[in-house]
């Protein structure tokens, strides 16, 4: 057992991890990892995603056994078992989704498992928070229950968790994905207020501004390697990236050029359960129109109210001439709609099925793969899937294979094959390329390229803005339910960081 | 009429007996995240048990009272959380289920009451009637209440006083101290609670034990101090109906007490009350009914709205690992 | 690729042959612990457990009318594992196939009385007819509860089932109560007794099975309803998507599919079924209904389609073994010297073994999946856009 003493000068760092090397099934997710965390600094950990990053940082934690490698804090060798290890070894880590008992407090949620004796005092447990919170100027009432609290209060309230049981090292697991640009910033402040107090913090990330701005050192990780350490100073995002990814970047790609037609969608003053508050857009034949916002600001219920899956209770959606507000998702998807989920497991395929029944889905109403009786007409198919397959390049055993045995991007891959096969008129992309590798990104680029250069219209729905200049022709921001300004992909950045805010005036120029 | 009042509170109160313990068991199984529908199963070899508990031991061990009922509470108690322990190896350990497991829990405890009745009683379906109970007691006060009423308050087995009091210490050890916390964490959140260096499946493990042991009392009480003798099927769905009004409470001790006694009510009207205006147009068998219509109705959103434990029905893969 | 020949043929096995490995072995194995632990008993017993399984066994097979009765006794096990498998199929808990079942008496015993002005054909088909429909009724409840207001099916099932107790009891002491007691029956609750016309005929007289074994018509029913639910499972719009819904319901909406409509047919087509589970005590047994009817039949069922894994054919199997278990129970009485109650025991040891084995042989089975996969992938080049796509 090792208590770091706060304040005493230290000969070596806080946290050495030597040679770590951990295997899942069949993929090695850390090789030989050696990194080291200083006292008071903000140490970056960036990646693409799968190449090892939370892995890393969840042995340091305890949840997962290194296969191999050594830690030491403080200079002595520690073996950690589990997060009560890790505590105690003053490791404290915030993951990227909460971990909070939704129906207790603040309080209780911080001195869960460090309650101070078998019978709960509460007042005094709340005093206790509300003097920490206020130490690192965090904003937070204990009392509150943390199912009312915003995103940002309940990080607080995870980063108190920690600091609770008087943690050294704080890990952040992509802090930042869920924030605001607002509530990032605040937790910026937070963070150097910590470092301030000599606390050390490992941000795992791939956002790279980001990363510029709060890191003093960053690591960068390629496939379970460490590939580079660098300073911001030393650095920028373009070199970043090369790091990261192993080659260069394409942050463009060539457009290609095609004549933009009639409208093809058409949204008018659409609202839904509070997250879209009369949105207005439209989307024409042979133009990509993509989406620019911060998570959370009604992405997903402008997707869900397109396809029908929710529905919109004012304004009107139209398809080409016809309104399809209110209508099923079939009727829609039968007029000519194509749908990549931002969730590919969730709403794209159904993992337990086979490559065949996935190929189906969404066509299984449709004559050629159904009789009359209502009885499937397997040849035809499976005719499909081996179709889709090939025309896609799917990485599978065979069209029998589960879709859980697919790899993300042939996931993505199998679900544009089929959203493409029918060759809709509207293509509604959300969040195409999340969780996947640089080659599968390209490949879905460009099948977004070519349902442009076929004049099909496509609205593309991404949290990365680099992907939105990358395929749009025009770029709406997105911001509390309505569109707050529309720019061209040769409008610099900062314009559109500040529309995602909401901080321009609506300069939409509508239908 | 007040009179039969007065005996029809006095039966409800027997019921009330059965359906809080068998609901709190239920209630701290299902807080710390384990759905239990078997504990009609578990009610039964409480019946089962505590019959032969009460009938075996006949000494009195110098003590003038007969400690066969004591001993036959205590076996179906022990016994009950026995059995709950196959619910909790199957749910918690391996990861069965749990709504399978509640299941089998039921099919396999009618069979293994049988079984054990023919070990015990040499027939499978009933014991010898008319076995020794506890000591009956008249609750001071509330027994001397008039027009009939103090008839609710005479002759009540102490099971019924235990059963009234244990919201105490139920509500307390939940609400007021760190096992409960954390328990109700396991049910709410078990990665936020593992997270924090605390311990799933024990807390789990212990959430089912003690709904065993409650269900197990809640069996012996009926068949020891209710009927005095183990009868095959004499707990007659009360588990399920512990189970509605564990629900209608919405997981709390206190309402529980509530819910708990307004079914045990509905029990009795048609043994006592069945000729009161109104009621006896009401066919007894449909009265029988309410416990289940009402929770229906509540489940359904038409009358309030309940949440039951987040985590409760899930199974929580680190809960093997340590 | 000419690596391992045994390892690429392993890793060619198609899914399902692969799963039903897997199954197979975990089904043995439960079996196994089963028998071991029954062993354990018997011997406690101071029997030779190879006697207790062979006078169990003997016992179904000794001639033609003791295998009929085997097959009699497995009929409404048939019924009622199928009515519980197409709900699962379709992510749906079907607690209450005990409770659609004690209803459909009641309709069936309405419709035997009611309608036999009706002729000989036709009067049975109108009470296999209200039998369903009074299965399909009941079970509308918590189906429509699930799609409209979120009530979870379990819950609303198993109150369903205090219900249809009450029901039955309210039935038979008010509007079916008998009405004309037949010399030489005692007055116990029950209806009038039904028509010949209302019952289901016999069969297997001409394979030398006695009416004592109880087969009737509603075997083959039971057969064909089987591969029927089989059919509609597998090769079936319906059937497709309800195993989208029940393993994704996001993706099966995101598909077009209607969640609500696919899981009220299934209930009601699960209602159906289970209102033919009393038939056989209703309409070849005893021929009125009774108080003492047999129960539980909607719970022993979910034993059978977890032994089956809700799979329609495995159903047919499964409640065959479990009919030779439970028409055993004299045999282990008289032969062996054991309480009858032994068998409840070896068949309740065998469900849980059933339960925690498939479990564990479950997880097995996707780590193993997900393994092969990533070797797979593994092996092949890392995407070959990564080299065609360079256009930077």
């Amino acid at each position: 057992m090792h208590e770091p003493e706060a304040g005493s000068a230290r000969t070596s760092p806080p946290v050495v991890m030597e040679h770590v090397t951990k295997r899942f099934p069949g993929v090695l997710a850390n090789d030989d990892v050696s990194l080291e965390i200083r006292a008071g600094e903000v140490h970056a950990i960036i990646g693409e995603n799968g190449a090892g990053k939370s892995t890393l940082m969840r042995i340091l934690y305890g949840m997962y056994p290194a296969d191999q490698g050594r830690i030491t804090i403080d200079g002595d060798e520690v073996r950690i078992h589990s997060p009560r290890d890790a505590i105690a070894n003053g490791i404290g880590m915030v993951h990227q989704h909460f971990v909070l008992v939704d129906p207790f407090t603040v309080t209780e949620n911080i001195i869960l498992g460090e309650e101070g004796g078998p019978v709960l005092h509460t007042e005094d447990a709340e005093q206790q928070v509300t003097i920490l919170a206020d130490s690192y100027g965090f904003d937070i009432d204990p009392a509150a229950v943390v199912e009312d609290l915003s995103v940002g209060e309940e990080q607080r309230v995870e980063i108190l968790k920690a600091l609770y049981r008087g943690v050294d090292i704080l890990i952040l697991d992509e802090p930042t994905a869920v924030l605001t640009p607002a509530e990032t910033q605040e937790l910026f402040t937070n963070l150097r207020a910590l470092r301030h107090d000599g606390k050390s913090i490992v941000f795992i990330s791939h956002k790279l501004d980001e990363v510029l701005q709060i890191a003093d050192r960053i690591t960068v990780l390629r496939r379970g390697v460490v590939v580079g350490e660098t300073t911001p100073a030393k650095t920028d995002k373009a070199r970043l990236a090369e790091m990261m990814v192993g080659r260069p970047v394409l942050f463009r790609l060539d457009k290609p050029a095609a004549e933009v037609g009639e409208p093809v969608l058409r949204a008018e003053a659409i609202v839904a359960e509070g997250k879209l508050n009369g949105l207005t857009l439209e989307v024409r034949g042979g133009e990509i129109v993509g989406i620019a916002g911060v998570e959370g600001n009604g992405q997903r219920e402008l997707a869900e109210a397109i396809v029908g899956i929710r529905h919109a209770t004012e304004g009107h959606i139209f398809l080409g001439d016809r309104e399809i507000t209110g209508t099923r998702v079939s009727e829609i998807r039968n007029a000519g709609i194509g749908y990549v989920p931002e969730d590919r497991h969730d709403q794209g395929l159904v993992l337990d099925m086979s490559l065949w029944e996935n190929s189906v889905l969404g066509r299984q109403d449709d004559r050629p793969f159904v009789n009359g009786w209502g009885v499937l007409m397997l040849r035809r198919i499976k005719d499909l899937a081996a179709r889709l397959i090939h025309r896609f390049d799917v990485r599978a055993r065979s069209i029998n294979a589960t879709a859980k045995t697919l790899s993300g991007g042939n996931q993505q891959k199998l679900i544009l094959a089929r959203e493409l096969e029918t060759d809709p008129k509207l293509l509604l992309a959300a969040q195409p390329t999340r969780g996947l590798d640089v080659g599968a990104i390209e490949f879905v680029w460009r099948q977004i390229l070519d349902q442009k250069a076929k004049g099909r219209a496509v609205l593309l729905i991404s949290a990365e803005l680099d992907e939105i200049y990358a395929l749009s022709d025009r770029i709406l921001t997105l911001y509390e339910g309505r569109i707050t300004g529309e720019f061209s992909p040769d409008d610099p950045p900062e314009r559109i960081g500040a529309a995602m805010l909401g901080r321009t005036e609506v300069e939409h120029e509508g239908s | 009429m007040f009179g039969d009042l007065g005996a029809a509170i006095q039966i409800a109160l027997t019921y009330f007996t059965i359906l809080y313990l068998t609901g709190l068991g239920g209630l701290f199984s299902e807080r710390s995240g384990i759905v239990n529908i078997g504990l009609e199963g578990l009610m039964v070899i409480g019946t089962v048990t505590g019959a032969f508990g009460a009938v075996y031991f006949t000494d009195d061990l110098g003590l003038g009272v007969p400690v066969g009922p004591m001993l036959g509470l205590l076996l179906g108690m022990l016994c009950g959380a026995a059995f709950a322990s196959v619910h909790a190896l199957a749910t918690i350990t391996f990861r069965v289920d749990q709504i399978v497991s509640g299941v089998v829990i039921n099919l396999v405890a009618v069979g293994l009451a049988r079984f054990l009745s023919s070990v015990f009683f040499g027939q499978a379906t009933q014991s010898d009637p008319g076995g020794p109970h506890l000591a009956l007691i008249d609750i001071p006060l509330l027994s001397a209440l008039p027009a009939g009423f103090g008839r609710a308050f005479e002759d009540l087995s102490p099971v019924v006083i235990v059963a009234a009091l244990a919201v105490l210490p139920a509500s307390y050890a939940l609400n007021r101290t760190r096992w409960g916390l954390r328990l109700r964490s396991a049910g709410e959140n078990p990665e936020a609670t593992r997270s924090l260096g605390v311990r799933v499946a024990p807390l789990r493990w212990q959430g089912v034990l003690i709904s065993g042991a409650l269900a197990g009392l809640a069996g012996a009480y009926l068949s020891v101090e209710v009927v005095n003798n183990w009868r095959e099927g004499q707990t007659l769905g009360l588990g399920f109906i512990a189970l509605a009004a564990l629900i209608l409470s919405n997981w709390n001790p206190v309402r529980l007490i509530g819910a708990a006694f307004l079914f045990g009510f509905a029990i009795a009207i048609p043994r006592r009350l069945a000729d009161l205006p109104g009621i006896e147009l009401l066919p007894p068998q449909i009265i029988r009914m309410t416990p289940y219509i009402v929770t229906i109705v509540v489940l359904a959103g038409f009358v309030g709205k309940v949440r039951p434990p987040a985590a409760a029905g899930r199974a929580y893969e680190g809960g093997g690992a340590l | 690729m000419a690596t391992v020949t045994t390892k690429v043929s392993a890793a060619d096995r198609p899914p399902w042959l692969d799963a039903a490995i897997v199954q197979s072995v975990a089904l043995l194995v439960a079996a196994g612990v089963a028998l071991l632990a029954g062993s354990l008993i018997a011997v406690g017993y101071g029997a030779n457990p190879l006697d207790v399984y062979g006078a169990i066994i003997e016992y179904a097979f000794r001639d033609a009318t003791s295998f009929g009765a085997v097959l009699a006794t497995a009929t409404p096990l048939i019924f009622s594992a199928l009515a519980l498998a197409v709900c699962f199929k379709g992510g749906l808990f079907n607690i209450g196939v005990e409770g659609q079942f004690l209803f459909a008496m009641v309709t069936a015993t309405w419709a035997a009385l009611s309608l036999d002005f009706m002729p000989g054909g036709l009067h049975l088909l109108a009470v296999l007819l209200a039998a369903m429909v009074g299965g399909m009724v009941f079970a509308s409840v918590p189906a429509v509860l699930k799609v409209k207001t979120g009530a979870h099916e379990v819950v609303t099932t198993i109150m369903m089932n205090g219900i249809a107790v009450s029901m039955v009891a309210w039935a038979l002491n008010g509007p079916l109560k008998l009405t004309s007691l037949p010399t030489g029956t005692n007055a116990d609750l029950r209806s009038d007794i039904f028509e010949d016309s209302a019952l289901v005929p016999r069969l297997g007289a001409g394979l030398g099975i006695e009416d004592s074994a109880q087969l009737s018509w509603l075997f083959p029913i039971a057969i064909v309803a089987a591969v029927a639910v089989w059919f509609l499972i597998k090769r079936m719009r319906l059937g497709y998507e309800a195993r989208a819904v029940g393993a994704s319901p996001g993706s099966a909406k995101a598909g077009g599919i209607e969640i609500g409509s696919v899981q009220i047919k299934l209930f009601l087509i699960s209602g159906a079924l289970a209102g033919l589970v009393g038939m056989q005590q209703l309409l070849v047994e005893r021929g009125s209904l009774v108080q003492n009817y047999q129960a539980l039949l909607g719970f022993t069922g979910i034993a059978v389609a977890f032994l089956a894994r809700n799979n329609p054919i495995g159903i047919i199997f499964a409640a065959f073994v479990w009919a030779v278990l439970s028409r055993g129970d004299t045999a282990v009485q008289l032969q062996a010297g054991l309480p009858r109650e032994f068998v409840i025991i070896l068949q309740g040891i065998l469900i849980l073994s059933v339960v925690i084995v498939y479990e564990i042989a479950a997880r097995r089975l996707t780590y193993r999946q997900l393994q092969r996969e990533v070797d797979a992938t593994d092996a092949e080049a890392p995407s070959d856009l990564a080299a065609t796509g360079g256009t930077a």
